[in-house]
């Protein structure tokens, strides 16, 4: 069976070694924009990063990154927190996502940490802040539920639990 | 002058067009505007493996879908306006109803629900087949005003129909 997301030893190996790269290799939009995780330096768990590139731009004038990368960036770093906070190996798929844009993101990098609000059996709630210079100034905050499914189990027109 | 809101479906499908093409994200995706009237705005996404959110199960990224979102209801909104006004993303909310699977296009589709002086609210709605939307969103907007707007942007995405611009 190929690695991937619904492969659960690879997913439970992967996970054991906080292996949040080979994760990233997996997902095409996210390597697109230049997203990567390292050890969060000032506290527990991942810090997520975003790379300026000129194809994350959306407004050419200021110039600032295309309000939707920004959102997709936060939504793969709550993804990947969540992939690693869960008490057991899970595989969350997003139900909504409601994003509140502070600040213009210029084309600098854009960093996100995230929260884990609430893990419940079948749905999780996470909370994301991006943010540029200053952690203090975020450029949006994010927040997300996700359905959290077995991984092994269930195509994807199974509504996941 | 022809006032912007009273202008032809293609006069301003062929100026979305120009903004979509002027947004590097959206360009090098290859975006399509396929048609504006005061009622919506409708686009293309053609499909490129880089939508791939999960490779091994052939999924679309749900942040592709926000981005669509976002992009698809921020064009609506310059064709509600009295005159194109730059419009920052205030908030976005996205729904995800099933999952967009690998290979097919994306369409998306918005309309402006109310003008006041200062928000512009409006409702998006994403699919790849017919009658079986992916996702649904609203988004608002906040209007800069002209004094925020740079001056020729009207001209710029209406081109053709001010050669003298």
């Amino acid at each position: 069976m190929p690695e991937g997301f619904d492969d659960v030893q690879w997913l439970e190996r992967t996970r054991a070694d906080a292996d949040v790269a080979a994760w990233l290799a997996l997902i095409p939009y996210a390597r697109r924009i230049g997203v990567s995780a390292e050890p969060d330096p000032d506290g527990e768990g991942l810090r997520f990063r975003l790379e300026p590139w000129g194809g994350n731009v959306g407004n050419v004038l200021l110039p600032a990154l295309h309000g939707g990368v920004v959102a997709a960036f936060m939504e793969t770093a709550a993804t990947l927190d969540l992939m690693l906070a869960t008490r057991s190996p899970r595989l969350p798929r997003i139900v909504d996502l409601s994003i509140d844009y502070l600040r213009t993101a210029r084309t600098v990098p854009t960093f996100a940490r995230c929260s884990l609000l609430r893990e419940g059996r079948r749905l999780a709630n996470v909370q994301v802040s991006a943010w540029q210079q200053e952690a203090s100034a975020p450029v949006a905050t994010a927040r997300l539920h996700f359905v959290l499914a077995d991984p092994g189990r269930g195509g994807p027109e199974d509504p996941g639990g | 002058m022809t006032p912007y809101p009273d202008r032809s479906p293609d006069a301003w499908r062929r100026a979305l067009t120009r903004f979509v093409t002027v947004i590097p994200h959206t360009r090098e995706l290859g975006l399509e505007v396929l048609e504006v009237t005061a009622e919506r705005t409708l686009m293309r996404l053609p499909w490129c493996d880089d939508l791939l959110g999960d490779s091994a199960r052939g999924l679309v990224h749900g942040g592709v879908l926000t981005m669509l979102l976002d992009t698809v209801c921020g064009s609506a909104v310059l064709r509600a306006l009295p005159a194109p006004e730059v419009c920052p993303t205030l908030d976005l909310r996205i729904d995800h109803f099933r999952p967009a699977v690998a290979g097919v296009a994306l369409h998306a589709e918005a309309h402006v629900v109310r003008v006041t002086e200062s928000v512009v609210f409006t409702e998006g709605t994403l699919w790849q087949e017919a009658e079986r939307p992916v996702a649904r969103g609203i988004g608002n907007f906040v209007r800069l005003g002209p004094r925020n707007t740079p001056p020729g942007l009207a001209e710029a995405l209406f081109a053709e129909e001010a050669p003298h611009a």
